[in-house]
């Protein structure tokens, strides 16, 4: 148990280690890989949903936030399973994991733009 | 103390809609099994057209076809497609290093959401049996449930993949890798779940002094079949979807009368009924059509093979309706939770309600 968790540590650093390894790519956009293009169009989407939020403060209602909320945690989940979704394949028991955290995230899509008891600005 | 049907239309079709109809198909194709899945596959596609493909259209149809429901869920009706065409965008653009992990979403997803309308069905057959789900039950269900999915989801991975892979309309899909003890472990909670839900089905019966209603108990078991030994029977999974759909498109017909019928003040007849149901099931055959074949279609200039654009946008149509179900389905909404409790009969006559089929009493 105790080397399959350092396993997983070593699998998730893995990825900004190699990261840096090609930091030369800073200095050239062009040499971005596919992979880290996509990611920076997703922090774009996750930014435009957070930014379009800020802007609607008290002209939509919670509930609308909330969903705007869900989605930047919906694309981030995305972001995370193209990364990690398949280290499971070398360390099983992160596999498992990632399932959790998958449930997790259908879990709370489910309760996208619903009506919530506590709601203040429903009403 | 009010008196609910306990089905939709009658028991005959309740019965075979939400769940008679497979476990019959499991049994006839455990019995004839063949590894040749070719057949079943050209009939599922073709039942595609008339049932699955509309199941989906249904729920676009349910959410666009009012102006209020786009006011309502603004972020499901404009904002959650925006997203999904950014993730179709970025799958067209990177077939092999993003589309499958989309797919594979996808494919997680889809028995997740199956579970939701089998806890949503047995829910409504429980209210409409007089059948109180509190907490202890409803997290028995979903114990039970949610198990059983993560046991046809190792299943599926270990049956229906070669060499690691799982094939989607042409494409290959990385299986999802899961350790070997966690289907044990799922089925323990599974067994726990189905025993405390029993239980408390069984202290029912005792102090109603009569059986519980087998279709209450029908979703479930149900979701067992598909989920955990049919999961092992790829000629049976490969028409799962097919069953799903007819049973979401019983739910879905029943409030799209309830709406035309009864709450737009049209007239009560079967005739009435006949002839929305034919509007209804015609507009969704074609948005069915247009969703799955026009949609493709219309991006078949990409440089890539049709069936990988047909895949990714059936990925992205999937997922836009597992949202949408789950923010027009919900039971705790009244006008929902109100017209989940009607019968057919009722939008026809409502005086002939108790002679069409049985009545339950709910205290």
């Amino acid at each position: 148990m105790r080397k399959a968790a350092t396993a997983g540590v070593l699998a998730v650093l893995a990825a900004p280690a190699r990261a840096a390894e090609r930091s030369s790519c800073i200095l050239d956009p062009a040499a971005l890989t596919p992979r880290e293009m996509f990611l920076a169009a997703a922090i774009g989407a996750m930014i435009a949903c957070g930014v379009t939020s800020f802007l609607l403060a008290e002209r939509v209602t919670e509930r609308t936030h909330a969903a705007l909320a869900a989605l930047v945690v919906l694309i981030g989940g995305f972001c995370l399973f193209t990364l990690f979704g398949l280290v499971g394949r070398n360390i099983p028991v992160a596999g498992s994991l990632v399932l959790v955290g998958l449930i997790g995230l259908f879990k709370l899509m489910n309760q996208f733009e619903i009506r919530r008891k506590r709601s203040l600005s429903d009403k | 103390m009010t008196i609910n049907s306990l089905y939709f239309v009658n028991w005959w079709t309740d019965t075979l809609i939400i769940g008679g109809l497979s476990i019959i198909t499991w049994v006839a194709l455990l019995a004839f099994h063949h590894s040749d899945t070719q057949p079943i596959f050209w009939f599922a596609l073709v039942l595609s057209l008339v049932v699955n493909y509309p199941h989906f259209s249904a729920t676009v149809y349910r959410l666009y076809q009012s102006p209020d429901n786009i006011r309502q869920f603004p972020v499901t009706a404009w904002g959650l497609p925006l997203i999904l065409f950014g993730a179709v965008g970025a799958s067209f653009w990177q077939p092999d290093v993003i589309a499958p992990y989309f797919l594979m979403l996808f494919l997680l997803w889809s028995p997740y959401h199956y579970s939701g309308q089998t806890i949503g069905l047995t829910m409504v057959y429980a209210r409409r049996a007089g059948f109180p789900i509190g907490r202890r039950e409803r997290m028995a269900l979903s114990a039970f449930v949610f198990s059983a999915f993560v046991c046809g989801v190792i299943r599926f991975q270990q049956n229906g993949t070669s060499g690691g892979f799982t094939d989607f309309y042409g494409m290959s899909v990385p299986a999802f890798p899961l350790p070997d003890w966690m289907e044990a472990a799922a089925q323990a909670v599974m067994w726990t779940g189905a025993l405390v839900f029993g239980g408390s089905a069984f202290v029912w019966c005792l102090e109603q002094k009569r059986l519980m209603p087998p279709i209450v108990l029908l979703p479930a078991l149900t979701h067992f079949v598909w989920f955990v030994p049919g999961a092992s029977l790829k000629s049976f999974w490969i028409v799962i979807p097919f069953f799903h759909s007819l049973q979401y498109l019983l739910i879905a017909l029943v409030m799209q009368l309830k709406v035309r019928i009864d709450v737009a003040g049209g007239e009560h007849s079967w005739q009435c009924i006949g002839a929305e149901a034919r509007r209804w099931g015609t507009r969704n055959i074609l948005g069915g059509i247009l969703l799955f074949i026009g949609l493709p279609a219309a991006f078949s200039w990409l440089p890539l093979p049709l069936m990988t654009t047909a895949g990714i946008l059936a990925a992205a149509v999937n997922i836009h309706h597992f949202f949408v179900d789950g923010v027009i389905w919900k039971l705790r909404d009244t006008a929902t939770s109100s017209a989940l409790m009607m019968n057919i009969a009722e939008l026809a006559d409502p005086g002939a309600v108790d002679i069409v089929r049985p009545n339950v009493v709910e205290v």
